[in-house]
C-alpha cells in the first residue's frame, strides 16, 4: 500500500508548525473562485467574446488571455492547467504527511490516466495523441508513460507491462489487488481480464481500491481530518455505489449471474451504505427496488426523490449539490487537511459550470444556462432557506 | 432530301418509321410525366427532412453538452476504444418509371457498443439519452442522404428524358414528316407525268385509228394486190 505516515499532523496546537503557511496558502485561494457577480455577468453575455472580457476581470484572467478565441474545450484545458500550476505549488510546499495526502489527491487522475493509455494501446492509437490527452493532474515521470503502449498486446506483454512499468506507480497495488480478484473470478490470464472486461468496470474497481485506501490513510491520520474526510469519502464511495447500479439497469451489469460476481465488487467498502447497503444493493435489478433500498438510508432518500421525480434536475445535479455543499463544510474549520481535498473538487466544479456556460451561450441554449451548481454562493439551498438539506 | 428514292416502298418504310417515333415519343412523355411527379414528391420530402434535422442536430449536441457535464469528458474514452459500426448503410436499388435510383437504407449489425458502461460512475442516464439522440440524429442524416442522391440521379435521368422527347418533337419526326411529303409529292408527280404521258399516247393513237377510219373508207376498190410486191420475196431454189 503507500507509505506510512510519520505519525498524525497534530491537531489544534501543533497543526500550523508544519502544515499552516500552506492551510494559509489554501485559505488564500479560495476567495480565487467566482462569485455570484461574475457567474450572473456571464450567463448574461451573449458571445463568447463577451464572455472571454468578462472572465479577464476575475481570477482567470491571465489564462484567458492567452486564448486568442475562446471556445468551450479551450478554456476548459487553460482552466484546468491553472489549476495543475496551483496544485503543483502548494504540493512542492508541502511536508509529511499532508504531502502523501496530496499524492492521494492525484491517484484518481493517474487511474484515469493508466486506463486511457492501455485502452488506446490496445486499439493502436498513437503515442502522442493519448498523451496529450491525459489528465495533467495524473501524470507521472514521461518515460514510464511513453512506455506503457510499447508493450506487445499479449498475455506477456501485459504481464511484463505490469511487472516493470505499473508496479513502481503508485496506484500499481490497485492493479495487483485487482488483476488478483478477476483471476480468481475468472480464472483468467492477465490479457484475457483487461481486453474482456470493460474499460469503466477496471476503472471503478481501481478507484474503489483508491477510495478505501484513502479513507484508511485518512483514519490513520486521525483528529480533524479523519472526521472530515472520512464523511466526504464515505459520501463518495456511496455516490459511486448508487451510480453504478442506477446506470448499470439495461447493461450485462445487471444480469443476476453479473450482479453478485461483479457488481458486487464494484462497492467500495466504506461509506454510509456499507456494509449492509451494499449487500442489499447487489440484489436490485430494477429502480424501485433501488428506491426501496436508499429508503432505509436517510440521507440518501431526498437525492432518490429527485431522481424520482425526473423535473428538472437530474440525480446527477442533485449529486453534485450534495457534492459541493459538503466540500464547501470543509472549509468552515481549520487543522485539518480536507480543505485541500475540497479545494481541487470544487475547483473541479467551477470549471464544469463554466464549460457549461459557454457551452449553452455557443449553442444558443439559453433558458438551460443556469443549470449548474455554483461554489460558495450566497444563493445556495442550503444556505439561504432556513430548511436543512 | 435527295438521298431518298421516291418509290412506294420507300413511303412505306417512312411511314412506319413516323408510327414508331409518334409511339416512342408519347411512351416517353408518359415517362417523363412519372419522373416529374417523383422529383417534385422528393423535393418536398427533403425540404421536410432538413427542417427536422436542424432540430434534431441541436438537440442532439446539447444532449452531449448535458452528459459532459454529468460524466466528464468522455469523448477520449469513446474515441480511443474499438470502434465498430452498429449501424450499417446498405445501397440497395430503386426503379421508378423504369429509372435505377440509388436508395440508402441503415440496418442494425447487432454488435453491442464497447462502451455499454460508459457513465457507470456518473452520468449514464445522460450518455443513453445521447446514444438515443444521436441514433434519431444518424438516421435523418442517413435518409436525406439517400433522398439526396435519388434526387440528383432523378434530375439527371428527367434532363435526358426531356431531351429526347424535344427531339423527336422538334427534330426527327419533322424530319421524317418532311422526307414523306416529298416522296408523296414526288409519286404524285410522277404519277401526273405518267398521266399526261398516257394521255398523249391515247391521243396519238387516237389520231392513228382516226387516220386509218379514213384511209379505209376511202380506198375500198384498191387493188389489194397492189401492197404485194414480188421483190419482197427471195428466191426459191430447188
Amino acid at each position: 500500500m503507500a507509505s506510512t505516515p510519520s505519525g498524525t499532523h497534530g491537531g489544534m496546537a501543533d497543526f500550523n508548525i508544519h502544515h499552516g503557511f500552506i492551510e494559509a496558502l489554501i485559505r488564500g485561494m479560495r476567495s480565487s473562485f467566482l462569485a455570484d457577480s461574475d457567474y450572473h455577468h456571464i450567463t448574461q453575455c451573449e458571445t463568447l467574446e463577451d464572455v472571454k472580457l468578462n472572465m479577464s476581470e476575475t481570477d482567470y484572467a491571465d489564462a484567458v488571455s492567452d486564448l486568442t478565441v475562446l471556445t468551450p474545450s479551450g478554456l476548459q484545458s487553460a482552466a484546468i492547467n491553472k489549476l495543475v500550476t496551483e496544485f503543483k505549488y502548494v504540493r512542492t510546499q508541502a511536508v509529511e504527511p499532508l504531502a502523501t495526502f496530496l499524492d492521494f489527491i492525484t491517484y484518481e487522475y493517474m487511474i484515469e490516466n493508466i486506463m486511457l493509455l492501455l485502452k488506446g494501446a490496445l486499439s493502436g492509437r498513437d503515442i502522442n495523441e493519448l498523451l496529450a490527452q491525459c489528465h495533467p493532474l495524473g501524470m507521472f515521470k514521461e518515460s514510464t508513460m511513453r512506455s506503457i503502449p510499447t508493450f506487445e498486446a499479449n498475455a506477456k506483454g501485459f504481464a511484463d507491462l505490469y511487472q516493470t512499468v505499473l508496479v513502481d506507480t503508485p496506484v500499481g497495488p490497485y492493479f495487483a489487488m485487482f488483476l488478483q480478484e478477476s483471476s480468481n473470478a475468472m480464472g483468467g490470464e492477465v490479457r484475457n481480464v483487461i481486453e474482456e472486461v470493460e474499460i469503466e468496470i477496471i476503472k471503478s474497481s481501481l478507484i474503489k481500491y483508491w477510495i478505501e485506501d484513502f479513507y484508511q490513510y485518512v483514519q490513520k491520520l486521525g483528529g480533524e481530518t479523519a472526521e472530515i474526510m472520512g464523511d466526504i469519502l464515505m459520501v463518495r464511495a456511496d455516490t459511486n455505489a448508487i451510480n453504478i447500479t442506477l446506470n448499470s439497469f439495461g447493461t450485462p451489469l445487471n444480469e443476476p449471474v453479473m450482479r453478485t460476481s461483479d457488481r458486487k465488487r464494484l462497492y467500495p467498502a466504506v461509506g454510509h451504505l456499507y456494509p449492509a447497503g451494499t449487500h442489499m444493493l447487489a440484489d436490485v435489478s430494477t429502480e424501485e427496488e433501488l428506491g426501496k433500498v436508499l429508503d432505509l438510508f436517510p440521507q440518501y432518500t431526498s437525492i432518490w426523490s429527485v431522481h424520482a421525480a425526473e423535473a428538472e434536475m437530474s440525480i446527477d445535479d442533485a449529486f453534485y449539490e450534495r457534492d459541493v455543499q459538503a466540500l464547501e463544510l470543509a472549509f468552515e474549520s481549520q487543522m485539518h487537511f480536507g480543505c485541500f481535498y475540497a479545494y481541487v473538487k470544487l475547483k473541479e466544479q467551477e470549471i464544469r459550470n463554466l464549460v457549461w456556460i459557454t457551452e449553452c451561450i455557443l449553442q444558443a441554449q439559453k433558458d438551460e444556462i443556469n443549470k449548474f451548481v455554483p461554489v460558495f454562493s450566497s444563493h445556495a439551498p442550503w444556505r439561504s432557506s432556513t430548511k436543512a438539506r | 432530301m435527295s438521298e431518298v428514292p421516291p418509290t412506294r416502298m420507300n413511303q412505306q418504310v417512312f411511314k412506319g418509321k413516323k408510327k414508331a417515333a409518334e409511339s416512342g415519343h408519347k411512351l416517353l412523355k408518359k415517362k417523363a410525366d412519372a419522373l416529374k411527379v417523383k422529383f417534385r414528391d422528393y423535393a418536398k420530402m427533403i425540404a421536410e427532412t432538413k427542417g427536422s434535422m436542424s432540430s434534431d442536430a441541436t438537440t442532439a449536441f446539447f444532449s452531449l453538452t448535458q452528459a459532459e457535464y454529468a460524466a466528464g469528458n468522455f469523448k477520449q474514452k469513446v474515441a480511443e476504444g474499438t470502434l465498430t459500426a452498429r449501424v450499417r448503410v446498405g445501397a440497395g436499388i430503386d426503379n421508378v418509371a423504369g429509372v435505377k435510383l440509388p436508395v440508402f437504407t441503415p440496418y442494425e449489425t447487432g454488435s453491442i457498443a464497447d462502451n455499454q458502461s460508459l457513465g457507470l460512475v456518473g452520468g449514464g442516464k445522460k450518455i443513453v439519452s445521447v446514444r438515443d439522440k444521436f441514433t434519431v440524429f444518424l438516421h435523418q442524416l442517413i435518409k436525406l442522404a439517400s433522398l439526396q442522391t435519388s434526387f440528383v440521379t432523378l434530375d439527371e435521368a428527367m434532363k435526358v428524358t426531356n431531351r429526347r422527347v424535344n427531339a423527336l418533337e422538334n427534330v426527327t419526326i419533322p424530319k421524317i414528316q418532311n422526307i414523306l411529303d416529298y416522296i408523296d409529292r414526288e409519286l404524285d408527280e410522277l404519277e401526273r407525268e405518267d398521266f399526261t404521258r398516257l394521255k398523249l399516247v391515247q391521243g396519238k393513237k387516237e389520231d392513228v385509228e382516226a387516220d386509218k377510219e379514213n384511209t379505209n373508207a376511202n380506198g375500198k376498190d384498191t387493188d389489194i394486190t397492189a401492197d404485194f410486191d414480188a421483190q419482197d420475196d427471195a428466191d426459191v431454189v430447188f
